[in-house]
């Protein structure tokens, strides 16, 4: 970002009241943008980290008021959050692991060998991509329950895996093509195979770009809720999202307590998203940005 | 269509020097053997269980007793068309995702040209500007319950600044506000994904472009709709399509915080679908349903095609 550097200094040097207003104007409206973003968050972090007293009044004082932390212990004492966080973190391994496989091999296909079908392969994946979950839901409940592997973990990785496969192609295969098409034929030249070059040359150039399907298929099963929900129905077997979702605030659940659930399962997937943003907007649009 | 654009890879690579017909038959396999498990795996889990809705809907399924579905014709569409619940939803349907594409795109807009200008602890603030983006649903609607809790509810005091309004307002009990909170939390959602697309094609917009037309006097408006509007034209258009593929099939949100309440006034086809199914337990209707939703989410799919194989020729 070193160009934007020197734009700034330059256009803050030259200071007319012209321009010194119009910086002002900008400043002001940044400020005000980012904090109608965030103050949903902020929220959730203020109701979190104090005490219910100052909270549960109205109106609610806007600033912190005393900061504590016993509520993250109750939370963990009182409901089955470990259980529900072993859960999601199970199913979304499973969903990670099956995504980095079956995408390797999607991504090459379409990035690096030519073939008739690739056109089709492609047009396949963006259908499967564009569907509503809502859709084949009900259809493999019945299917499912048919073959006996409802409440199973392994059950909702498969699915979770299916749809987000797609977009973890389109992911990797933006970055193999990022792969300089000389390294590949020195490769064959030196009697690699097709195979061997992938596994060679490809995938270790490749590595921030597994990274980020990791990320993407990963937190895809952390945060469904609507499969989750119907395919797990056993208390035993519920994952975080859906857990997080049978407490109700004030009726049940003290806030502090209801928001530092909220915040304990969004610390992971947020700070992960953020890193991955550029590869998630080049999967999310077929690779038609490269964000 | 030329080349859909997602799939337009690299070139082969000229000059093979294998020559061994085993060897030019393995490499002519290979890309079939690769995406063969892709195939295989998404027909079975996204691909037959569609099939098998289409069929389901012309049947009646009684999920608690034993029997196979019975073969029933046009019957639950029949019932389907002549529903006026279902033109129902198919309005708030329509409604709702016009709306999030309106508010998120030109929210989206908005910021993407705001930061497309340089200042200070830039990178800071859009850090921040892509918090709701990153958050997943199921806290998202922890807040948002919270925020607008008539009783404790932070928005309350907003509220309480309007003329006239003396009480904190039931948000989520009457049909147009829960309407509105619906599009609102949403858009909130969503405008950081179509803020950064669009500042990417901000950023690609030649400089030259602006300068060259400063020269020849235009004003800050023509430069806008003049350039940048033009430039991005492309991106934009994709967007929309997008939007309108997130917006029909968001559930989370509105499943969780009003379940399609007050009286079915934010109930889409995709909640209207899972309450069917879920709630009525009426399996074979709720198949119809999603043969529905299927025909239409098709259709948009075919525009996003469309439209990001214009957009890959014009990069290209």
């Amino acid at each position: 970002m070193a160009t934007l550097e020197t734009d700034t200094s330059a256009t803050l040097r030259k200071q007319t009241p012209r321009r010194i207003l119009g910086s002002i104007g900008l400043y002001l409206t940044v400020a005000v943008v980012s904090l109608v973003t965030i103050f949903p968050v902020y929220w959730m972090m203020i109701s979190a980290f104090q005490p219910s007293k100052y909270i549960m009044h109205f109106p609610p004082p806007l600033l912190p008021q005393e900061l504590t932390f016993y509520q993250f212990a109750e939370l963990f004492g009182e409901r089955p959050v470990a259980l529900w966080l072993r859960n999601s973190f199970l199913i979304a391994t499973m969903t990670m692991l099956l995504c980095m496989a079956l995408s390797v091999l999607g991504a090459y296909a379409l990035s690096s060998l030519r073939w008739t079908g690739r056109n089709l392969f492609g047009l396949f994946l963006l259908i499967t991509q564009m569907l509503p979950e809502i859709l084949i839901l009900i259809p493999l409940f019945v299917i499912y329950r048919r073959l006996n592997m409802l409440n199973s973990l392994l059950s909702l990785a498969l699915i979770d895996a299916a749809f987000i496969l797609p977009i973890c192609i389109w992911i990797l295969k933006g970055v193999f093509d990022n792969v300089p098409p000389e390294v590949l034929d020195a490769s064959v030249v030196d009697g690699c195979t097709e195979l061997g070059a992938l596994w060679r040359i490809v995938l270790p150039l490749s590595a921030p770009g597994l990274a980020a399907v990791a990320v993407v298929a990963f937190f895809f099963a952390w945060n469904e809720y609507l499969y989750a929900g119907i395919m797990l129905s056993s208390g035993q077997y519920m994952p975080a999202s859906v857990g997080l979702s049978t407490l109700k605030a004030i009726a049940q659940t003290p806030v502090e307590q209801y928001m530092a659930a909220g915040l304990v399962f969004s610390v992971l997937p947020v700070a992960f998203y953020l890193s991955m943003q550029r590869y998630i907007v080049s999967g999310l649009t077929a690779g038609a940005v490269k964000g | 269509m030329s080349e859909l654009a997602g799939a337009s890879g690299r070139a082969g690579r000229p000059n093979q020097s294998e020559t061994s017909p085993r060897a030019r038959r393995r490499r002519y396999l290979l890309p079939f053997a690769l995406v063969l498990p892709i195939v295989l795996y998404e027909g079975l889990l996204i691909v037959y269980p569609i099939a098998q809705g289409i069929y389901g809907s012309f049947t009646r399924i009684e999920l608690a007793s034993k029997n196979p579905p019975v073969w029933v014709g046009w019957d639950n569409y029949e019932r389907m068309f002549s529903d006026p619940a279902f033109w129902k939803v198919i309005q708030t349907t329509l409604l709702f995702t016009a709306l999030v594409i309106v508010v998120a795109l030109s929210v989206g807009l908005f910021t993407a040209l705001l930061f497309n200008r340089p200042f200070h602890f830039r990178p800071v603030a859009r850090g921040m500007l892509m918090m709701p983006w990153a958050i997943p649903e199921v806290p998202v609607v922890m807040i948002f319950i919270w925020i607008l809790s008539p009783q404790f509810g932070v928005v309350n005091i907003l509220a309480r600044l309007l003329p006239g309004v003396t009480q904190n307002p039931q948000w989520l009990q009457v049909p147009e506000l829960a309407m509105g909170w619906m599009v609102l939390i949403s858009s909130w959602k969503a405008f950081p994904f179509y803020s950064l697309v669009i500042l990417a094609a901000l950023q690609a917009i030649p400089q030259e472009l602006y300068e060259a037309a400063k020269v020849d006097g235009a004003n800050p408006l023509q430069l806008f709709w003049r350039i940048t509007i033009p430039s991005i034209g492309t991106t934009l258009e994709l967007l929309v399509v997008l939007a309108a593929i997130f917006s029909f099939k968001q559930f989370t949100i509105i499943f969780l915080m009003t379940g399609g309440g007050p009286s079915g006034a934010t109930e889409t086809i995709v909640i209207r679908i899972f309450n069917t199914a879920f709630r009525f337990y009426d399996y074979s209707y709720a198949t119809a349903l999603g043969v529905a939703g299927f025909v239409v989410s098709l259709v948009v799919a075919f525009f996003f095609i469309l439209m990001q194989a214009r957009r890959t020729q014009e990069a290209a």
